[in-house]
């Protein structure tokens, strides 16, 4: 499931050109159709579907043609397909476009040292939110993300942080009665 | 005439100022939901149940209706600001509203929805009224053949939306379909793709496969290419809609409803299919084509219309039948039931006084949600004014409360997490995201009307196409394929077929 | 200017720390509770059975003034195993009660959920709802003896339509039928639906041959004559309700839906009492006796031991069923 469509194109964008070595030309192919990449994680999801679905053991009496393996069975089978027919797309040149945006800099190279920061700091926040509360662990992703993104004010950005991630608990706790994870204090003040 | 009179008597109890007052209370409570991730209407007008202890049965459901069409409103405005949308009906208005606000025209994308809404849900309310009983008769005829054809109709539709390669389109739809196929299979209750975990048993909701694909696949994706020269801020742009606008909304608005209303009186129905459906014929119809996926007013204002006509829809099954067809239905209806009240076939005639002034409280809390939201919408857009980091850390916080506030489960912030990388990669490849979320959507469903199609069958194939509904939808999916075949053929009269085209 | 930095750093960290705290405070700690921070779980979604048991409960208990701010909170998955899990893993915990019924003992065998009720202690069963055998009205069977004869003639051909997934109540009902009416459940075409609603519309317009579910959702379109009331599945009438139960009609079976609270293991005993005598205390409340009436529950008030007992003979009793189906 984890099956990242980047992973190729993980390789820092920023190492300079060398000399025309053999390997530096496979790794700038490789660059060039990092979109391989995807046709690589449709297969690989393919294959999961179809292994998903193949073992499964359905002792329930089926009743028609379908049961609950035919809908996997013919998703997995499309993936597969459809890995197959992007990696010649690609290969004969066929390229997806990379969406654009008002905030989005396609000039640019890809800046990974954010990207994963951020996945980092989220991940974060998904391991402490259990121990530390949601307050803790939400002003952390808040003001982890927006120094991530560049944000340098050192005092200015965990107060907001502080302060969104408090609002937001009392909103959510307090009034509408959705309970979220208080904190290591809770119980104890 | 009849129900005329009923209603105006309606009227009468809807606009005593106790009430008055639950309407407005309703409205702003779901306003305020609306805008809040992850705290849908059904979620909300669950929580809100214990109120109603205190409150005489009238006040407390004109104040439920309130909540359900407020959510709805407030729901499009994250969507189309901070592309998070806080449920499935209001998907689409990502799509094409968070390009729209991103381009400086948020005020105009949220009037386009708030106008919607106004013209959906007054529609459908009149629908509601004059047709509630002939409706009422024909969704009991609707059955699971009929919804499988429906949703081969929309899955047609959808490769209208599948971007400009085919393969990557399609690449996206399955994405969509494997997310769809995780958890219990309804039929046998079957585990699929849950690798043994019960979290996972219940499948991966909707809202946090939407919330992923866009708002952390978003912020990701800008993450990677920040512009970080240009300091300037998002032009917020004139408040109001321009005439250029009223132009080219006018007609979605006036569509959204006919395609909303019955979806929302069928069982099974519920307000994502019409958003999509509606999404796609404003494309098929619009001018400006291209401009589609980077901020085509029409796909605001049709798809929000639909939905709220879509809402009123659902009131007339609940009232008039007792079925519950979306998840905000089935909690009213149990709220109904903590006052010993039934909906259904005996509801009008026992509880006229009720039923009619929460119908006429539906007019009065539209007219009080437009005149609340139209004011409002250049100051929510002011929320794009916030520096970038600041915007694109509180659209991370906020997708993460919203995805905890579902289950309460740390596990759905990493599918979160996940999904949200699987949409970085897909804008980062050109895999257009919304196949991928229609699929989640409409994948089990389709799944799960066949087979119970089949099954009432015993197994036979004829139960798919055994009704004379069924058919009918076939036959026009037949002719949609067929009909660039037939243009073909048919030379020389293309200048009339636009005009057909236009006026439909 | 130096000091802004760590200043601010404080403010945050104090905020985060102490505020929630704070935001609490007086959530249980008034005079005239019995069980200080009592919480109820829901193991499903807003709106289901077990939310609105649940909060009825804890507003007849405020209402009562049995205990001050009960907080209700949903934790849906799995047919309510997720729920059952967290709370087995509470263990000790004696402020926790977990509002359940016959649906979580078919979705613990139906998930092979590794906790099992077994694994909890026991509170209290609060009630119970009869199930019932409802056709359209323009069906061709008028009794239950004509359906039950053309179901057992063609099992698959009569598909029966219910409220709830394989293991749930309505998907048992059906099956401890055709096993008292000597059909193979493995032949019964059991056709699940999401709720009352889409069901409600497939027995109307006579899709399915009929439809088995809780009285409470159909009361109004029976009374209506929309739909025909075969049977009920209670062991006894139901009053007002013109129909036979299962046995009077030759079935030799019957079947309740019913719900109950269980709490975390490892409770002491004085822990256990506590909880249990806040249960009696609210069930002998005119608020609870008045949302029994309003809801149309049955009052079938067991606590304790017995309830213990009780859980043990319903699980063998949907376990017997479920291996026959192969699930």
């Amino acid at each position: 499931m984890t099956a990242r469509p980047n992973t190729p194109a993980n390789t820092p964008p920023s190492a300079p050109p060398k000399e025309e070595t053999s390997a530096s030309r496979g790794a700038s192919w490789l660059r060039e159709h990092s979109e391989l990449g995807v046709s690589l994680m449709l297969f690989v999801l393919g294959v999961l579907v179809l292994t998903d679905a193949l073992t499964m053991d359905v002792d329930i009496t089926q009743r028609g043609p379908v049961g609950p393996k035919t809908v996997p069975i013919v998703i997995g089978i499309g993936l597969l397909v459809l890995a197959v027919l992007l990696s010649l797309d690609v290969l004969r040149g066929g390229r997806g476009e990379s969406e654009t945006g008002e905030d989005i800099d396609l000039s640019e190279p890809s800046d990974w040292r954010t990207v994963l920061l951020l996945a980092g700091v989220f991940l974060g926040n998904a391991v402490l939110i259990g121990p530390l509360g949601f307050p803790i662990s939400g002003a952390l992703l808040f003001w982890g993300s927006a120094y991530a993104l560049g944000s340098r004010h050192p005092s200015r950005d965990p107060l907001i942080a502080a302060g969104l991630s408090l609002f937001t608990y009392f909103i959510f706790n307090n009034l509408l009665g959705v309970p979220l994870p208080g904190g290591p204090l809770m119980g104890v003040i | 005439m009849d129900s005329l009179n009923s209603l105006m008597d309606g009227f009468g109890t809807a606009l005593t100022p106790m009430n008055l007052l639950w309407a407005a209370i309703g409205v702003l409570l779901g306003t305020a939901i609306g805008v809040l991730p992850g705290i849908g209407p059904a979620m909300a007008v669950a929580l809100l149940l214990p109120v109603t202890y205190g409150l005489e049965p009238t006040g407390a459901f004109i104040m439920f209706a309130g909540i359900y069409y407020g959510a709805m409103f407030g729901g499009s405005t994250t969507s189309i600001l901070l592309n998070t949308p806080g449920e499935s009906a209001a998907v689409v208005a990502a799509i094409e509203g968070n390009p729209m606000a991103k381009a400086g025209r948020g005020a105009q994308a949220l009037a386009a929805a708030a106008g919607g809404h106004f013209i959906g849900g007054m529609i459908g309310t009149i629908l509601l009224v004059v047709l509630a009983p002939t409706v009422a008769s024909l969704a009991v005829d609707i059955g699971a053949p009929d919804y499988f054809a429906i949703m081969v109709l929309a899955f047609i539709a959808v490769t209208s939306v599948l971007g400009s390669s085919r393969i990557r389109g399609l690449s996206s739809l399955l994405i969509g379909l494997t997310i769809g196929l995780v958890g219990l299979d309804q039929m046998t209750g079957q585990q699929r793709l849950t690798f043994g975990t019960l979290e996972l048993a219940d499948g991966i909701d909707v809202v946090i496969v939407a919330v992923g694909l866009f708002a952390i696949g978003e912020a990701l994706w800008v993450a990677a290419h920040l512009r970080r020269s240009s300091g300037e801020p998002v032009p917020v742009g004139r408040p109001w809609l321009g005439k250029d606008d009223v132009r080219r909304t006018w007609k979605p608005w006036l569509r959204g409803p006919l395609i909303g209303f019955p979806f929302g009186a069928i069982p099974a129905g519920g307000a994502e299919i019409p958003t999509f459906l509606s999404y796609v014929t404003e494309k098929r119809l619009s001018k400006h084509k291209k401009e589609f996926g980077k901020g085509a007013i029409e796909g605001v204002a049709g798809p929000e219309s639909a939905a709220s006509a879509s809402a009123a829809g659902t009131l007339v099954s609940m009232l008039t039948l007792g079925l519950p067809t979306t998840a905000v239905a089935a909690v009213m209806l149990a709220a109904f039931q903590q006052y010993g009240i039934q909906p259904g076939p005996l509801l009008f005639e026992r509880e006229s006084e009720l039923v009619w002034g929460l119908i006429a409280s539906l007019f009065v809390g539209m007219v009080l949600l437009l005149a609340l939201n139209l004011p409002l919408a250049p100051v929510w857009v002011k929320l794009l004014r916030i520096p970038r980091p600041y915007l694109y850390a509180g659209i991370l916080f906020f997708a993460a409360v919203g995805a905890y506030a579902v289950g309460g489960e740390a596990l759905d912030l990493v599918i979160l997490l996940i999904i949200g990388l699987i949409g970085f990669g897909m804008r980062r490849y050109g895999l257009p995201v919304l196949p991928a979320v229609i699929g989640v959507i409409l994948g089990p469903a389709a799944e799960q009307q066949m087979r119970r199609a089949l099954q009432i069958s015993d197994g036979s194939v004829t139960g798919l196409v055994n009704t004379p509904f069924s058919v009918t939808v076939y036959a026009v999916i037949a002719l949609i394929v067929c009909w660039p075949l037939v243009r073909k053929l048919v030379p020389g009269r293309r200048k009339q077929d636009e005009e057909t085209k236009v006026s439909v | 200017m130096r000091f802004r930095t760590p200043l601010a750093l404080l403010g945050a960290a104090l905020l985060v720390l102490v505020g929630p705290p704070l935001l609490s405070v007086g959530s249980g700690g008034d005079t005239g509770t019995q069980i200080p921070g009592l919480r109820f779980m829901v193991p499903n979604t807003p709106g289901g059975g077990y939310d609105i048991t649940a909060r009825t409960m804890a507003k007849n208990a405020e209402d009562a003034e049995l205990n001050h701010n009960i907080e209700v909170f949903n934790l849906p998955g799995a047919g309510g195993t997720v729920g059952l899990a967290r709370a087995v893993s509470e263990h000790g915990n004696g402020k926790l009660a977990v509002s359940m019924g016959l649906g979580v003992v078919g979705a613990v065998r139906t998930n092979n959920s590794h906790e099992t009720l077994a694994d909890t202690t026991p509170i209290a069963r609060i009630s119970e709802e009869t199930d019932i055998v409802v056709v359209g009205k323009d069906s061709p069977y008028k009794t239950l003896d004509q359906l039950v004869t053309a179901w057992k003639k063609d099992p698959a051909k009569l598909p029966v339509g219910g409220g709830s997934s394989p293991g749930g109540p309505d998907h048992l009902a059906p099956m401890l039928m055709a096993r008292a009416a000597g059909i193979a459940p493995k032949t019964v075409n059991y056709v699940p639906f999401d709720g009352g609603g889409e069901l409600l519309a497939s027995i109307l317009g006579n899709k399915v041959a009929f439809g088995v579910s809780g009285l409470g959702e159909y009361r109004d379109q029976i009374e209506a004559g929309e739909l025909r009331l075969l049977a009920v599945t209670g062991p006894e009438r139901t009053p007002g309700m013109d129909a036979p139960t299962l046995r009077e009609a030759g079935l030799d079976t019957d079947f309740t839906n019913w719900r109950g609270v269980v709490a975390p293991p490892g409770l002491s005993d004085a822990e256990r009492d506590k909880l249990i005598a806040f249960f009696e205390e609210l069930h002998a409340s005119p608020q609870w006796k008045d949302s029994l009436k309003k809801n149309g529950w049955d009052d079938a008030f067991l606590t304790g031991e017995k309830f213990g007992d009780f859980l043990a003979a319903e699980d063998k009793r949907v376990e017997s069923v479920l291996k026959e189906l192969g699930l």
